[in-house]
């Protein structure tokens, strides 16, 4: 029986059990890595190797063109980034039975409060105020920061724009959360 | 905190609540390392500290297998190692890649490198990478390396040296590199960063490798505490797993805690660890042995006793099947048997799966421009599995398309392109045509939505196969598609450590030792198979790798052999230890025979006894007579016995070895002391039996094999065979190899083809020749060219052939004295039989076998020695035994009748008063009261025509059986091809036959294989639906309807619409069911028709022998031609059928055979027709001898004149026609016409002198 979801995971469960059963019981999903997948790839992990503070001049290499990512790697600086790539591990309930959130931040940005960094390859993409990525990581980031100052940053890099969403109500967040994991839990 | 406490305590839960204890104290997980074996046991640990965290941030777990900590780690800092690379290419992300990526690096880099003289190209791959996994598992430095190798005196290490470093070197210009190779970076990397565990907890922390220990003491300093949990007397993956003991108290200079549950399970795996250690045998209440001649037996009845326990209520995940041997017999018969049963994933080859395979080659379709010469079977196959088009159109279409294409030369996809029903296809390959290959597979999966439920158990290797495309086109971007398919193809995807096994609580798990082990599945059952098998105990060392000595802590200047069993013994002991305290009840299953009718030796039966007694079901005894006496008096030394035909030798020798078995001879004596080599396979299958019938609690019989069986073994234990420099996969070459090697060595040294097989021959008597005088080379330039290129391309392949396999176990024993004594301390005591027969190899094995004991029973009759025109047989051997031991002759004959002695003993009155040495001065006499006295026993006929002849014999039989059901009639020929002659002469007078000879097509499993198989390539063919029809008919298996029912058939099985009839359902099924591989379409075809033993293990053979040539041939097409081919070879592949011991085939139907062929049987009536002097020659002067045996001596170092050579052979003549003649109990019939149908005229024949002179 699977209790550990991603936000990922909630948005196939959400949109139809079957497809979540397929996907995550069965794992009846093919392997796909196209170009697309390889570059976002390439950014997530340049950065990361950034932020920990890593040259990344020999690396970059590999792209054909460096220019907006310098552009892009200007409008951050490792100092105040606490995590990059990180995991996380929240523990929560649902009638009395346990059930996991799990995702990894791309970044974490530490002022008077937080901020998770999301890095997107192309767009930002659209309602992110209602996305379930948005709702988990904002929900576990109160929960492992101890604290509702966070806020979540989707970043296109190639299009150097940033859009940010606050957190908001605790409970409609787990409501939302729990309702979705309901779906599953009352057939298993 | 140590822990020292085996699987059968709270060890791992000790830890974990360690673990939480910390967490609760307020440390950050993400400084809490935790190492566990595999990536199973860390879900299980995750789940854990899960299950017991509060509600809240968990936090980031550091809960890592040390392969996943190396992976981790390199992603995360991969900066530092991409920056310290000095060149000017760059890698965001490197290829953290499986070996797959790796094997086709190395295959670079040794073609780049001087490896010419070393023996076996084809394992070099694997021996480097065994090599260089060592290296990296051991922590070992170049001069360790090098050290080393001195210590082997390995002959290759400079070039392996070469090798690994260009592989290096490589692997970083290509940023790919394997979890072996990882080790290296992790290495590296770790020397260069802080560490941020502050507390380490490591379970198995007997199972780790020194390039973990290396970590571990090395951020030692600043870890504040470490937590171990270890079995001090575990450590099952010493070896090539690379497990090292550590002395955890010395390392951190601490006490261990010991928790120890002192039950009787703990006290017994102790035992079984001392006991295997000290080779001591141990008997205990919950540990069971079933013994079992063939494998299929011993599976069945595993099959049974799993139907039991699950009819008692034992769930699945109770039971475990233990066993090294998972292979596609066994998961074929488990399969059958209903259960689900669960394969933990072994090395194998992507295209092994059916759906795989099918992907692969519509993948080479579609990126073939000509593609025409696409196997039909194969094209039906994906249009029906894979595309799911309509059956019936499908075979119609690809009838039409095999048409087209043999007069159009069309291009399938030119052919289907106005194909409203196939159109889908043309149109996904015009839209995937210039692809790469992965987005040419991504496509193909979602246009034909391969992906459901139906399949779930493929998905993972569908994705398996799309990861390793999609690492090949980021690595190695150049390689095309149609390469890149070839390296699929053959490439082997190994374990990774990386990801698990999923285990399902509903099946019941098939795994080897070790895995049980590192996943610690503890079962009610567990069920041992295979436990006689050499699998059993690991291979570990090959001509490039040693894992014995390139352990982190060898310290001794030289390895012997004693070394290698006491660390593989050791090993086992571990092994044993662990596997115990995972099971509850424990069955021991084995079998002589393993699936390909091979003998299993040397496992881990012998250290287990049997708590139950099994009654002896033999009542009578046997009471000797007194000539017979004599060879159970033997007590020791040498002794020869002289045994005429029907003088109950084989009776007696079984006696003999009951009375060994007993220690009435040879005090202490076990089983694994006595050698009994027999001539045929056959005669020691019968011998096996028949001890096993005898002595049913005997867990370990002698050692009971032909020649050949015993050289195998000297070749394959103990890894013997690395001193050859043969890899552990060596195979013995097949028929079809041999041919294809030899055409292709002879026509470089432009010999006609014609001559090809007197090179054949030739080379297995210069083998002899060489064996025979080990100085000796020959003079003739063009057969030693020959023959070098011969063995060359052998050794390239890591083959060996029949002879290699005697002069290879000579040469060890000769030349390795550790070996020699080995089997010279099991050796107490050696029996041959047909002595007579055995060749100067042989004798030189047994002399050197004997060489400690000296106890050496010789049996045979040299009247009977008929082999050595065509074998390398060496009658003056046995002649010299017999003058310098004690002989004791049986020459009692109480088969015979009186008249049909007589005629015997005039044989040899005749051969001596014509001065022709073919016999000993043995005279056989009849016993009293036991033979029939008739001295009319014999019938001499010599006809004017061939006509006369037969139906002189047809009438003679007729009136046999009129009077006698149950008599055993023979007609023994002298040439293969006369059987087929009057085996048709006596079903046309509807005398019912049994051609007993070993060509493949006389065996009905074979027969139906072929005809099936011509069936599915020939759907059309109709007559060929017919000869089904009438040979299942025949077989009983259809009624004489069905028979009907075909002869009327108008039209192909599969568009005729009876649907009474079990034709219509049979024939289409196999040509609709579409089996990727070979071998499991043949085992379905034999389990369909066959269901008792020993076919069904026969089906096993014959499978292993259709997947062998399908290897070996380009299509399914041309495997079915060549089984059509091969239909007349006795042996094909060594293959040996198991046959009944009371053959229903054999039972009241005339049986014919050839005279060689009749040896150690008996008859009632026995003929021997067509003995014409041209047939069997007994004058020397008028024989004419054969290029083979001219060829032949033109090989040899003391060649014989053409006098003495037709001597030899008259003398065998002599000696041919006596075994003919002693075959029969009541009445013999020898006979001969003058004229006989020559083509389609009649000539003259001359009768053999023998039948005037015994007139």
């Amino acid at each position: 029986m699977i209790d550990t979801f991603s936000a990922n995971s909630l948005k196939v469960l959400e949109k139809n059990l079957d497809e979540f059963i397929d996907k995550y019981v069965y794992h009846l999903s093919v392997f796909k890595k196209d170009n697309r997948t390889i570059l976002g790839q390439q950014y997530h992990a340049l950065i990361c190797q950034y932020l920990k503070g890593y040259d990344i001049s020999k690396m970059k290499l590999e792209l054909n063109n460096t220019n907006f990512f310098d552009e892009f790697i200007k409008t951050i600086k490792p100092d105040n980034f606490i995590k990059t790539e990180y995991p996380f591990l929240i523990k929560d309930e649902l009638n009395s039975k346990p059930y996991y959130l799990t995702g990894r931040y791309d970044a974490v940005y530490k002022d008077e409060g937080y901020i998770i960094y999301d890095w997107k390859t192309l767009n930002i993409p659209k309602n992110i105020q209602d996305d379930l990525q948005t709702i988990v990581y904002l929900y576990s980031a109160s929960k492992i920061f101890n604290t509702q100052f966070v806020k979540i940053r989707y970043v296109a890099i190639e299009k150097l724009e940033y859009k940010d969403v606050e957190f908001k109500n605790i409970a409609y967040y787990k409501e939302r959360i729990d309702k979705i994991i309901s779906r599953y839990y009352d057939i298993v | 905190m140590i822990v020292n406490a085996n699987s059968n305590t709270n060890r791992t839960e000790i830890l974990e609540k360690e673990y939480l204890k910390l967490i609760r104290l307020g440390v950050n997980p993400e400084n809490i390392l935790v190492l566990v074996q595999n990536s199973l046991k860390k879900r299980k640990f995750v789940d854990c500290i899960k299950k017991n965290s509060p509600a809240g941030n968990i936090g980031n777990l550091k809960i890592y297998s040390f392969y996943g900590l190396i992976y981790n780690y390199i992603l995360e800092n991969w900066a530092i190692i991409e920056n310290s690379i000095k060149d000017d290419r760059a890698k965001i992300i490197p290829n953290l890649s499986g070996l797959e990526i790796s094997q086709y690096i190395f295959k670079e880099c040794i073609k780049e490198v001087d490896f010419s003289g070393y023996n076996s190209k084809t394992s070099l791959l694997h021996q480097l990478f065994r090599r260089i996994s060592l290296i990296n598992l051991n922590d070992l430095s170049n001069a360790e390396v090098e050290n080393r190798s001195a210590i082997l005196g390995e002959s290759f290490s400079l070039q392996a040296y070469e090798a690994i470093n260009k592989y290096k070197k490589k692997t970083i210009d290509y940023r790919a590199f394997d979890y072996i190779r990882q080790i290296n970076l992790f290495q590296f990397l770790y020397k260069k960063l802080e560490n941020n565990f502050q507390y380490v907890f490591l379970d198995d922390g007997d199972e780790i490798t020194p390039a973990l220990l290396a970590y571990l003491e090395y951020i030692k300093p600043t870890v504040k505490e470490f937590y171990i949990g270890y079995d001090l007397l575990g450590s099952s993956r010493l070896g090539y797993l690379g497990a090292i003991n550590i002395d955890f108290e010395k390392l951190l200079n601490e006490k261990a805690i010991k928790v120890e549950k002192n039950n009787q399970k703990t006290i017994n795996a102790q035992k079984i660890l001392e006991n295997v250690k000290n080779d001591k045998p141990i008997e205990l209440e919950n540990i069971s042995i079933k013994t079992f001649l063939k494998r299929d037996e011993m599976v069945e009845n595993l099959i049974q006793d799993i139907k039991k326990l699950i009819n008692e209520g034992i769930k699945a995940k109770d039971i475990a099947i233990i066993t090294p041997n998972s292979d596609e017999f066994l998961k074929n018969t488990l399969l059958k048997s209903g259960f689900d049963f669960n394969f933990l994933t072994k090395n194998e080859k992507l295209n092994q799966n059916k759906l795989i395979g099918y992907l692969l080659e519509l993948l080479k379709i579609i990126n073939d421009t000509n593609n025409l010469d696409i196997s039909p079977y194969i094209l039906k196959g994906i249009f029906i599995e894979l595309l799911k088009f309509e059956k019936v159109k499908t075979i119609q279409l690809i009838q039409e398309y095999k048409l087209e294409r043999d007069f159009k030369n069309i291009n399938l996809f030119d052919f289907i392109k106005d194909k409203a029903d196939f159109k889908i296809l043309f149109e996904l390959y015009q839209k995937i045509r210039f692809e790469k290959l992965s987005v040419q597979l991504y496509e193909m999966i979602d246009t034909f939505a391969l992906i459901s439920r139906d399949i779930k158990n493929d998905i993972i290797k569908i994705n398996q196969l799309l990861k390793q495309i999609t690492d090949f086109e980021e690595v190695l971007p150049e390689v095309s598609n149609s390469d890149l398919i070839i390296q699929l193809e053959n490439t082997i995807i190994s374990e990774n450590p990386l990801s698990d096994d999923e285990i399902d609580e509903n099946s019941i798990v098939v795994s080897s030792a070790q895995k049980i082990i590192d996943y610690s599945y503890k079962t009610k059952y567990q069920f041992l198979l295979d436990v006689t098998n050499e699998n059993w105990l690991k291979q570990d060392i090959g001509p490039l790798y040693n894992a014995w000595v390139m352990q982190k802590k060898w310290s001794k200047n030289s390895f012997e052999l004693e070394d290698n069993i006491e660390f593989t013994k050791d090993r086992t002991a571990r092994l044993l230890y662990k596997l115990y305290l995972l099971g509850d009840n424990i069955t021991l299953y084995s079998s002589v025979y393993d699936s390909l009718g091979i003998e299993n030796f040397s496992g881990i039966d012998k250290y287990f006894k049997s708590n139950v007694i099994i009654e002896n079901k033999i009542s009578k005894p046997i009471i000797p007579r007194p000539d017979q006496q004599a060879v159970l008096n033997y007590k020791g030394g040498l002794m020869s016995v002289s045994a005429t035909a029907g003088s109950g030798k084989t009776t007696i020798m079984l006696l003999l070895v009951d009375k060994l078995l007993s220690g009435e001879i040879i005090k202490g004596i076990e089983p694994k002391n006595i050698f009994v080599l027999t001539f045929m396979e056959s005669a020691a299958r019968n011998f096996k039996e028949r001890i096993k019938i005898r002595f049913p609690n005997l867990t370990e019989l002698p050692n009971i094999s032909t020649i050949h069986g015993l050289a195998l073994r000297i070749i394959k234990e103990n890894n013997n065979y690395s001193k050859l420099g043969l890899d552990y996969d060596f195979e013995i070459v097949d028929e079809i190899k041999r041919a294809n090697i030899l055409a292709e060595i002879t026509s470089k040294f432009s010999v006609s083809s014609d001559k090809v097989d007197l090179y054949d021959k030739a080379i297995s008597t210069y083998k002899n020749e060489i064996a025979l005088y080990t100085d000796y080379i020959t003079d003739n330039r063009l057969f030693l060219n020959v023959y070098q290129g011969y063995q060359e391309k052998l050794k390239e392949e890591n083959l060996i052939d029949y002879d290699d396999l005697l002069l290879f176990s000579l040469k060890l024993l000769r030349e390795n004295k550790d070996i020699l004594e080995y089997y010279q301390n099991l050796a107490q005591i050696i029996i041959e039989d047909e002595a007579q027969d055995s060749s100067f190899v042989q004798q030189s094995l047994i002399k050197l076998l004997s060489g400690k004991y000296k106890n050496v029973i010789r049996c045979g009759d040299i009247n009977q020695a008929i082999t050595s025109t065509f074998t390398n047989s060496d009658v003056r051997g046995f002649r010299e035994f017999i003058k310098n031991s004690t002989n004791v002759v049986m020459d009692r004959c109480q088969r015979c009748a009186t008249g049909v002695l007589d005629c015997a003993n005039a044989t040899v009155r005749i051969a001596n008063k014509n001065q022709i040495e073919a016999f000993s001065s043995l005279v056989m006499k009849p016993v009293e009261n036991i033979n029939i006295v008739d001295k009319n026993a014999v019938t001499i006929n010599i006809f004017d025509e061939e006509k006369e002849e037969n139906n002189s014999i047809i009438s003679d039989i007729q009136e046999i059986l009129k009077n006698d059901k149950q008599a055993t009639i023979a007609i023994l020929l002298r040439n293969n091809f006369q059987i087929n002659k009057w085996d048709k002469l006596l079903n046309q007078s509807l005398i019912k036959t049994y051609k007993n000879s070993d060509n493949l097509i006389n065996n009905p499993l074979y027969r139906i294989v072929l005809l099936i198989l011509e069936f599915i390539i020939n759907p059309y063919d109709i007559k060929l639906t017919k000869e089904i029809a009438s040979e299942l008919y025949e077989m009983g298996y259809y009624k004489y309807d069905t028979l009907q029912y075909a002869n009327k058939l108008d039209k192909p099985i599969f568009l005729a619409d009876n649907f009474d009839e079990p034709l219509y359902w049979d024939l289409p099924y196999f040509l609709f069911k579409n089996h990727y591989c070979m071998y499991d379409l043949v085992s379905e075809i034999g389990n369909i028709y066959f269901s008792n033993s020993p076919e069904k293990i026969n089906i096993a053979l014959i499978a292993a022998m259709v997947q062998k040539i399908r290897n070996q041939t380009k299509t399914f097409e041309d495997t079915v031609i060549k089984l059509r081919q091969i239909q007349y070879k006795t042996n094909f592949s060594n293959i040996k059928f198991f046959t009944h011991d009371n053959n229903q085939e054999k039972n009241s139907k005339v049986q014919i055979m050839t005279l060689h062929k009749s040896k150690g049987d008996e008859f009632d009536y026995v003929f021997i027709p067509e003995l014409t002097k041209e047939n069997l020659c007994f004058t020397p002067f008028d024989y004419k001898l054969k290029e083979s045996s001219k060829f032949n001596q033109r090989v040899r170092r003391d060649k014989k004149t053409d006098e003495e050579l037709k001597l030899e052979i008259i003398e065998e003549n002599y000696r041919l026609i006596y075994v003919g003649i002693t075959r029969a109990k009541k009445k013999l019939y020898l006979s001969s016409a003058q004229n006989y149908k020559y083509y389609s005229k009649m000539k003259k024949y001359e009768p053999s002198e023998i039948l005037g002179e015994l007139l």
